[in-house]
């Protein structure tokens, strides 16, 4: 199993991802869908989290009842304002997921 | 009807491209270029996570809507275009 990054490293890579063009907010929940880090008020996290986190579920679900051994690596949901990338935590034993809202 | 045929000739000319789905609004595949097996299993399956999707888009803001969906998965990618009145699902390989 992989080293979980240090907290500082977890901090360097949202910095670097938060100062691209574009970026409105990153936000990283864990399994349940509970955020546990966010660059977005309390108000929108939340929001944010739940319903994508269904939406991932969802999608990671449609993934696995097409080919059981196959799984969901990215999502990227674009809508006419925005576009929201999620990528699931590739690591089985490790239990978080980033959106990125671009 | 000949530029459909066109335009899908065109996508499945592309490298990597495993299929092609157009589907209605109730999830019904109107063409493909699949297996009937395997058309009715990605169009049933896909109609459903695009609903999903597009109320998700809805639910954080009424006045926005999905314009596109890619799904990347270990061993391929599947991507949809939701129009009006049909949705278009190709199905890729990526590393091709």
């Amino acid at each position: 199993m992989p080293p979980f990054p240090s907290q500082a490293e977890v901090e360097e890579t949202l910095k670097r991802i938060q100062s691209q063009n574009g970026v409105q907010g990153i936000i990283i929940v864990n399994t349940e869908g509970i955020p546990i880090k966010t660059t977005l008020d309390n108000a929108s996290t939340v929001q944010y989290a739940g319903l994508i986190h269904q939406l991932v579920m969802k999608a990671r679900s449609t993934v696995r009842d097409i080919d059981p051994q196959n799984d969901l690596t990215f999502l990227r949901v674009r809508s006419k304002k925005n576009e929201i990338m999620i990528a699931p935590d590739k690591d089985a034993f490790s239990n978080k997921t980033s959106f990125l809202l671009y």
